[in-house]
């Protein structure tokens, strides 16, 4: 069994009797088997000394034993490191960042403690996953969505605490903006409610999100403040129907103002649902479209004349290419609108988004999807799920060979830099990575569109593959590390990464001399002087372990 | 293959010795295990994308088994059936199906004290071969030689083995098998993995009803 660093095997051993009687004895995991279980199945590290793993786990089943757990920690300065339902792949997953932590594992505190139809919200346990809470709603005929992240197997805590998002309307899509109230068991054990939860008997917990005096839900995030305990999240109430149309744009430069027309549409909430970019030229499917496309429902692959000018062009751009588009009748750009509410309203704000984008010459429109909600069956195997805040696995059929994916990895890392949501921004950053990847000997990369739209920003999304073989693994992360430092050279940081990247990506924030970064230290200090939790998550570090004694 | 993600099985990972090929082909190591009980499988599963799997599924019917079909996608299959059970009592699950399908099931498995306990690799290979790489009971793997001469009638056999998959502990073992068969057509060109996943004695259970 390892033992965490810096703690003696006698106290390791103590500790985890007292987790043992805390929790019960089952509860507490410390074979080998049961503690490979938190491995990170899309480590960078995967194999070599490095890889971050766990020493141990403890599963807590409520609150007062969570409390119990910490304070056990505190008094042998055990490292733990809390997980939810563990299912953040690509970003860490239950894997600590702190190597040798004893991990929290959350998943037995899966308890759905309140789901209010007339104010559409619901309080949840971080045990609780999005198929749980789905099912429940669906089980008790509750007229609420869920905006779920894809894949859908994670928890609405996990999820939001490390700023997921989804594809329902925008006050609902950024998961960490969309909750309200939460319980934190703080690194010395003590219990704190926030907003309106910190007034014994509040009416509203749920309902008013800042309470009185300074937000601090937001500390709770990314970070190592806290164990959060109970969230509360708005739901969206089931609308009455789905409307989707398609505007398709001849030109190259139409990106620019087809994204500003339709960002304009949903910043005066004309359309509701995330919006959806897509390229019928450069063969690239809106996120809507994926699994279909790579079922072989996608377009033909492209003709000897367009693969030339596509290898030619750098950018996505070239005056030929857009000749070529114009002479085969093929649109450059194409986005899809999707409109939540009743029918006639949707009908009506799709004429009028209509009318918008007729002032770009030789815009056209399909209307694709109109259905009264709730959907069919048989319309449920035609949609994209999460669109109709339906979670899914379906994404996990994409990661094996097939036509559009010849050679799959092992899992992936991503980089996801936010860019401002503009045209003009989507030019530039695809220049500068496609240049970045030439330079740092990556594959070729094709152009690429944003994966996630925030109301005011982009967030671009790229996999770098991760493999079982270490010397792949070393090139990969050496040019993840440069990528990220060119896009912070041109004003891109990452929203969330990987563990193994925390460091250097909170290193980017660094304005006046790492301020932001120092001001973190100081609450970890204050808050978490014996440093047990979450040692380095998101680049915060205890005291004891700022000094270069991260091993 | 291109695509092998490592897994986890309690007893194997941390024991599994491989054996020659040879050894796993000799006469001697055909000999059935006869007193050890099989494993119910609760579910057979099969990928309509596949005729491999669909034969693979074909075969698990006629041996009795109760089969369900995906299309990559398991969410249908977990959602309105797996989690429910699992939740009851952990029940054994197989399949013949593409990684996805594979990777979802097992992590989903491992919070009700189950783990992968049998897999098979199949990769096409150029020259109208193909590779098969079986981990999991000498039992079983050890009947797995005729793998060899099924040719494009591989998936039916491969049916068989994790049908007989024993309960409870057996020593573990690992063989490569090399056969004849011709690639499906390149929109079917998907390495299959067949695999187990059953209760394991003294796993964690960390979700119940």
């Amino acid at each position: 069994m390892r033992v965490p660093p810096g703690v003696s095997s006698e106290d390791f051993s103590t500790a985890l009797q007292q987790f043992e009687e805390a929790v019960g004895k089952e509860w507490v995991f410390t074979s080998d088997e049961d503690v490979a279980m938190y491995r990170d199945a899309y480590s960078p590290f995967w194999g070599e000394p490095d890889e971050l793993v766990a020493s141990a786990a403890v599963a807590p089943d409520n609150v007062e034993e969570v409390q119990k757990v910490v304070r056990i920690a505190n008094t042998y300065k055990i490292p733990i490191y809390p997980v939810s339902t563990g299912k953040n792949l690509g970003y860490g997953g239950s894997a600590p960042v702190f190597s040798g932590s004893v991990v929290l594992d959350l998943k037995r505190m899966n308890r759905i403690l309140e789901v209010d139809e007339k104010n559409a919200y619901a309080l949840v346990e971080p045990g609780v996953s999005y198929f749980d809470l789905y099912r429940y709603i669906q089980e008790k005929g509750l007229n609420l969505w869920l905006d779920v992240p894809d894949p859908g197997w994670g928890s609405p805590v996990g999820n939001s605490l490390d700023r997921g998002g989804g594809y329902l309307m925008a006050q609902y899509r950024n998961h960490f903006d969309s909750h309200c109230g939460m319980e934190v068991v703080l690194p010395n054990g003590e219990l704190l409610r926030t907003g309106m939860g910190a007034m014994p008997g509040a009416k509203t917990w749920q309902q008013y999100k800042t309470g009185f005096g300074p937000w601090i839900d937001g500390i709770f995030s990314q970070s190592n403040f806290g164990v959060v305990t109970k969230m509360g999240f708005w739901l969206m109430p089931q609308p009455d129907a789905y409307l989707s149309g398609t505007v398709y744009v001849p030109r190259h430069d139409d990106l620019i103002p087809l994204v500003e027309i339709m960002t304009n549409l949903e910043n005066t909430r004309v359309t509701n649902g995330m919006p959806d970019l897509g390229s019928p030229l450069l063969s690239i499917p809106m996120i809507s479209e994926i699994a279909k496309w790579n079922q072989g429902e996608g377009p033909p692959p492209p003709d000897a004349e367009l693969s030339a000018l596509l290898a030619k062009s750098e950018g996505g751009g070239s005056p030929e290419l857009e000749q070529y588009a114009l002479k085969k009748g093929i649109s450059y750009w194409s986005c899809k609108l999707s409109f939540y509410g009743p029918e006639k309203t949707n009908s009506a704000n799709w004429e009028f988004a209509r009318e918008k984008f007729s002032t770009i010459p030789g815009a056209k429109f399909e209307e694709n999807e109109s259905y009264k909600l709730p959907l069919t069956p048989e319309q449920r195997e035609k949609v994209h799920l999460p669109q109709f805040g339906i979670p899914s696995l379906a994404m996990f059929s994409i990661g094996a060979r097939s036509p559009v994916n010849p050679q799959p990895t092992n899992g992936h890392m991503w980089f996801s830099p936010i860019i401002p949501r503009t045209g003009e921004a989507i030019f530039e950053a695809n220049r500068v990575f496609a240049a970045a990847a030439k330079e740092f000997g990556l594959p070729v990369l094709s152009f690429s569109l944003p994966s996630c739209y925030w109301e005011r920003a982009f967030i671009f999304i790229f996999a770098f593959p991760v493999t079982h073989d270490v010397e792949t693994n070393k090139k990969n992360r050496a040019a993840f590390k440069k990528v990220v430092q060119r896009a912070a050279e041109h004003g891109w940081g990452e929203y969330r990464t990987a563990p193994a990247y925390q460091d250097m990506i909170m290193g980017t924030y660094a304005y006046n001399n790492h301020a932001l970064l120092r001001f973190h230290e100081t609450l970890k200090d204050a808050v978490d002087p014996n440093g047990i939790l979450s040692a380095g998550r998101y680049g915060i570090w205890p005291k004891h372990l700022r000094e270069g004694a991260k091993t | 293959m291109a695509s092998r993600r490592e897994f986890l099985q309690v007893g194997i990972a941390a024991l599994a010795l491989p054996i020659s090929a040879h050894a796993a082909l000799s006469p001697a190591a055909d000999a059935p295990e006869k007193t050890a009980p099989v494993t119910p499988l609760y579910k057979v599963v099969y990928d309509e994308r596949f005729p491999a799997s669909v034969a693979f599924g074909t075969e698990a019917r006629r041996l009795g088994l109760p089969t369900h079909s995906i299309r990559g996608d398991i969410t249908d299959l977990w959602f309105h059936d797996l989690d429910a059970q699992w939740k009851k009592k952990p029940a054994a699950v197989a399949g013949l199906t593409a990684q996805g399908a594979l990777f979802c099931l097992e992590r989903l498995a491992w919070d009700h004290g189950m783990r992968v306990v049998f897999r098979g690799d199949h990769q096409y290979l150029p020259a109208s071969s193909i590779g098969h790489i079986l981990t999991g009971p000498e039992s079983v793997v050890h009947q797995a030689a005729s793998l060899q001469n099924e040719g494009d009638d591989w998936a039916p056999r491969v049916a068989n083995l994790v049908a007989r998959i024993p309960e409870g502990q057996s020593t573990p073992a690992k063989v490569t098998i090399h056969g004849r068969a011709t690639a499906p057509a390149d929109a079917e060109a998907e390495d299959l993995i067949s695999w187990v996943i059953a209760p394991v004695a003294g796993a964690r259970i960390l979700r119940k009803a």
